[in-house]
């Protein structure tokens, strides 16, 4: 790498530090909202843990596709607690469009999408781990201590690619803002992909076959599913080959959207005077 | 040195039509119609490093839009632009670092955290040297006297105290260019006459060229040497801001509440003066800059009616195009 580039890649990653140092920062403002969140994660945790209850038959020896009643309550919690900390990009990017406020993000010198990723990827990490902590509370009190052992350090490793996956999912469909007004409908159908054949309610490998090789295919599963049976199964090889995955799904959705901010920043449409 | 340059500068947007009620909204769903509008219509514009200019027209003239095309955020349908030697579009992150730019009402101070942040951030994202930004930070709080609310969260300042972070925000990185877009708006007499304050210091000190848009007659006369006026897109008027002043910006209205009821003596006014309204106690009067001052017509009240409050108002600066606009037509049909 020449000189040049590295300075300029350093320079991006302060940048980048920077932005994701406030908006931690931000977070802590928003109280009422995290706390409400929070609440809300207990309530369906609690739902869950009823249900699966019955499902197992309150027998926590039984197997059911190869996850015991206490692996899937933890299961649940890794994909809930990732699942919840996505910040909203959609609505965010569609309402910078919108009102008009992209033009302050546009005339920075800093990457639109590079700082849309810091502000996402902090966010997310910093719910995460709230949500992981609460969520623990309830999976602890119902079925008993995680046991996972290399299943943590697994479960945080898949997490980075995970959100990064879902910020790219995210912003696929955000970009969209540039050419048409509405993006929430888009965002709803992406919403129910990723809880249902992206594994968030229950793991692919309680689906039926045809519906696992299909999954196999899609990018869905990389954002909850991959981190979640990693935390819950771990497996050095199986770790490897999920964090290829991911890479590949990474490199395929990183291209794409790379792709439409270039041809829609050229269409762009900046309200607001 | 040119600080900017445009040479037939133009933008055209799609807007979709449709007609009104329930009928139209279906038919635009399955043939929508879609009609070309011009925003800009071949600007061509030379402004020297160094130089305030004030950038005006009606709304919808295209000011705004040909901002957005100067700084890269806009592609332009046709037409070249340089500023400070670069391509505003192609060369948008290298540029970013010699402009600034504030944007009307949309801030860039993050709303629940202090201007502090905010400004460690933009010390970031412009790359600034730790020492360089602490000197320059401090320089810029002190001459902006936001030491007081420096540690205020951005949501609990008042509108002047949010506009005064912002403009220092915007000098931090040294800009050589910055694109005021309405920058005193919203704000009262003591705070706007702050703010043209610090604005014109920092390019006197600093050489920043200024480029303006507001609907304030006072910015326009307080800081800029030069004006520019658009009007449906295309230039009306370059000229010298005294010129302007000479020629157009040459009326002023005094709004009188006496004592008593208007009489004789607040009638007789110098020529030049001319009474609007005379109602009850209130009197408005239009005053020719051309043909008298305002210092006249005041005098001719002192010690023969009792004054209990004076307003001296600029007419609105959308008045004052249309007039130019009136006047350039009459020119040209006379040709």
């Amino acid at each position: 790498m020449t000189g040049w580039r590295f300075v300029l890649r350093a320079a991006s990653g302060r940048k980048a530090e920077a932005v994701a140092r406030l908006t931690v920062q931000q977070q802590l403002a928003y109280k009422t909202d995290f706390l409400l969140r929070s609440s809300f994660l207990l309530l369906i945790l609690f739902v869950f843990v009823q249900l699966w209850t019955a499902a197992y038959g309150g027998d926590s020896a039984k197997v059911i596709s190869g996850f015991t009643m206490k692996e899937i309550i933890w299961y649940l919690v890794f994909t809930e607690s990732l699942t919840m900390a996505a910040p909203p990009l959609t609505a965010k990017v569609e309402e910078e469009v919108k009102s008009g406020d992209i033009a302050v993000r546009l005339i920075r010198p800093m990457s639109y999408l590079g700082y849309h990723y810091s502000a996402f990827l902090s966010e997310a990490a910093f719910r995460c781990a709230v949500h992981l902590l609460v969520g623990s509370a309830v999976a602890w009190s119902f079925v008993g201590a995680p046991d996972f052992g290399f299943g943590w350090p697994g479960f945080m490793a898949l997490s980075l690619g995970a959100l990064t996956v879902a910020f790219l999912l995210n912003a696929s469909v955000a970009l969209c803002a540039f050419w048409v007004e509405e993006t929430a409908g888009l965002q709803f159908v992406l919403q129910k992909l990723q809880f249902t054949i992206g594994g968030m309610l229950l793991p692919v490998d309680l689906m039926p076959g045809w519906l696992q090789r299909v999954c196999a295919w899609l990018p869905f599963q990389a954002a909850l599913y991959l981190p979640a049976r990693a935390a819950v199964h771990y497996d050095g090889a199986m770790l490897l080959r999920f964090a290829a995955v991911q890479i590949g799904w990474i490199a395929v959705l990183g291209a794409l959207v790379a792709f439409m901010y270039r041809r829609g920043v050229r269409k762009l449409y900046v309200n607001g005077g | 040195m040119l600080a900017l340059r445009t040479r037939g500068l133009s933008k055209t947007f799609k807007v979709k039509r449709k007609e009104p009620g329930l009928g139209g909204s279906l038919r635009s769903l399955f043939r929508p119609q879609w009609e070309t509008k011009p925003a800009v219509r071949g600007i061509d514009l030379d402004v020297e490093q160094g130089e305030t200019v004030a950038f005006l027209g009606p709304n919808g003239a295209g000011k705004s839009t040909t901002i957005k095309m100067l700084t890269g955020i806009l592609h332009p349908s046709s037409g070249e632009a340089e500023v400070l030697g670069l391509s505003p579009w192609r060369q948008r992150a290298e540029l970013a670092y010699r402009i600034g730019a504030v944007f009307g009402q949309k801030s860039q101070l993050w709303y629940h955290l202090p201007p502090v942040d905010t400004f460690e951030l933009i010390g970031r994202v412009y790359e600034m040297r730790r020492d360089e930004y602490a000197r320059r930070s401090r320089e810029l709080i002190e001459r902006f006297e936001l030491g007081p609310y420096l540690h205020t969260p951005v949501r609990k300042l008042s509108l002047g105290e949010r506009m005064r972070c912002e403009i220092a925000a915007v000098f931090l990185h040294r800009p050589q260019l910055l694109f005021l877009d309405e920058p005193t708006i919203g704000l009262d007499v003591v705070v706007k006459q702050r703010i043209r304050e610090l604005i014109r210091e920092r390019n006197r000190s600093e050489e920043t060229t200024v480029f303006l848009t507001s609907h304030d007659a006072g910015d326009v006369e307080e800081l800029c040497s030069r004006v520019v006026v658009i009007h449906h897109g295309g230039l009306l008027l370059d000229e010298p801001v005294e010129r302007m002043k000479r020629d157009v910006l040459n009326r002023k209205t005094i709004n009188v509440t006496l004592a008593d009821p208007v009489s004789d003596a607040a009638l007789a006014l110098p020529d030049g003066a001319r009474v609007v309204r005379a109602e009850g106690r209130t009197l408005t009067v239009a005053v020719d800059l051309r043909r008298t001052a305002i210092e006249q017509v005041l005098a001719t009240w002192i010690g023969r009616v009792r004054l209990e409050d004076i307003t001296v108002e600029d007419p609105p600066l959308e008045e004052t195009i249309k007039h130019i606009y009136g006047m350039r037509q009459e020119t040209e049909a006379g040709a």
